[in-house]
């Protein structure tokens, strides 16, 4: 355990974070290759302040109208730019699944502030690199980290026990949770000392460097495809202006 | 069924039709990330008592995803069924949505493409042809 700890928390992290970088390199030039340039679609603007009704109004005298056109109607009480922004996320995923759309931000948000904003991390920056980012105390990484392990436990039940994810679920899917998991849950049991920390510590490191190298070429890719797709592809939900087309 | 109606696969075909697509269908089908939040986007789905059969992710998957599988190794039983997903249970209406960005509608029509490359297309002549597609 000595010299695998000696090596992942040596040359292994350079290793790892240059395997990293280069796989995104080497995946984005791909995407590019296989895609050519296209003018974007011109399409009319929307008409400004609109906001059509999310369902058929309620009938009847005493109807209660759906939590979504009161949100909306609220909304557009309120004016630019709220109306704009709430009436766009009732038309999008966060309306048809709220819980799912929470779990999932809260999920990729503290994938990424946590490791970065870890004292720990930043102190081993400052030691090896002469600078370090802002850090949070270790009691709010903690709670964030047991908050990403529960939204983390939450999709393996999403996984298990509904019907309909269960239905496409394999194997891999299981294993880039846990790959994504992983890092987090050692290096929680190694700074609460449970376990043997030695063990542990090892663990953490080993685990983070090979989510690192696994996230261009596995599925854990969406990371960057994510943005290639729903920015650069033109398409009608494309986020950006879609200059792109395979 | 005799050998007429029901010729072995074309593996030459298959594989050249496989071959045209194969990046762009093997990165879609990779950042399929399984989550199954397409599927309200389906009004099939919505239509069928959400029976996942019907679910955008549901359909590529057991379609082009088996069909990358399998490779051109791949029986005719195996197209047959797959009929049924992309022709039956899709009409192709390129309403479905996806978070990550993969294009669905475009890996149905390649599928309907792949096994249209074997002869297996649906018959609107045939008497009773479309109960019998699943």
């Amino acid at each position: 355990m000595g010299a695998l700890y000696a090596f992942a928390s040596g040359p292994g992290v350079y290793l790892a974070f240059a395997l990293f970088l280069a796989g995104l390199v080497v995946q984005g030039l791909r995407f590019y290759k296989l895609t050519r340039a296209k003018d974007p679609l011109a399409l009319p603007p929307p008409p400004a302040g609109v906001v059509p009704p999310a369902s058929p109004p309620a009938r009847g005298a005493g109807a209660k109208k759906p939590l979504l056109d009161r949100l909306l109607a609220a909304a557009e009480a309120m004016g630019r730019p709220f109306d704009r922004i709430l009436g766009t996320l009732c038309r999008t995923v966060a309306a048809t699944h709220p819980v799912m759309t929470m779990l999932t931000v809260t999920f990729h948000a503290l994938l990424f502030a946590t490791p970065i904003l870890l004292l720990a991390h930043n102190v081993l920056l400052a030691e090896s690199a002469g600078f370090h980012l802002p850090s949070l105390p270790d009691s709010v990484a903690d709670v964030m980290t047991v908050l990403f392990l529960l939204c983390g436990a939450a999709f393996l039940y999403r996984r298990v026990f509904l019907r309909r994810v269960r239905a496409i679920t394999t194997p891999y899917d299981h294993f880039v949770l846990v790959v994504t998991l992983l890092p987090f849950f050692t290096g929680f049991l190694a700074y609460h000392q449970i376990g043997e920390y030695r063990t542990m510590i090892a663990l953490h490191v080993v685990s983070g460097e090979a989510m690192l190298v696994l996230v261009p070429f596995t599925r854990l890719g969406h990371a960057l495809f994510f943005f290639l797709y729903r920015f650069l592809l033109d398409g009608e939900y494309s986020f950006g202006q879609g200059r792109r087309a395979f | 069924m005799s050998e007429i109606q029901n010729p072995p696969v074309d593996r030459g075909q298959i594989e050249r039709a496989l071959a045209r697509h194969k990046d762009r269908m093997k990165l879609y089908l990779s950042h399929c990330m399984h989550c199954t939040l397409c599927a309200e986007s389906c009004f099939m789905y919505m239509s069928r008592d959400k029976d996942p059969q019907y679910m955008p992710s549901y359909k590529v998957i057991n379609s082009v995803g088996v069909l990358y599988r399998k490779g051109p190794g791949i029986g005719r039983d195996d197209l047959q069924k797959m009929k049924g997903i992309v022709w039956r249970n899709c009409v192709l209406c390129t309403r479905c949505y996806c978070p990550v960005g993969v294009d669905v509608p475009a890996m149905i029509a390649f599928a309907r493409g792949v096994l249209r490359s074997q002869g297996i297309h649906p018959d609107f002549d045939e008497q009773g042809a479309m109960e019998s597609w699943l």
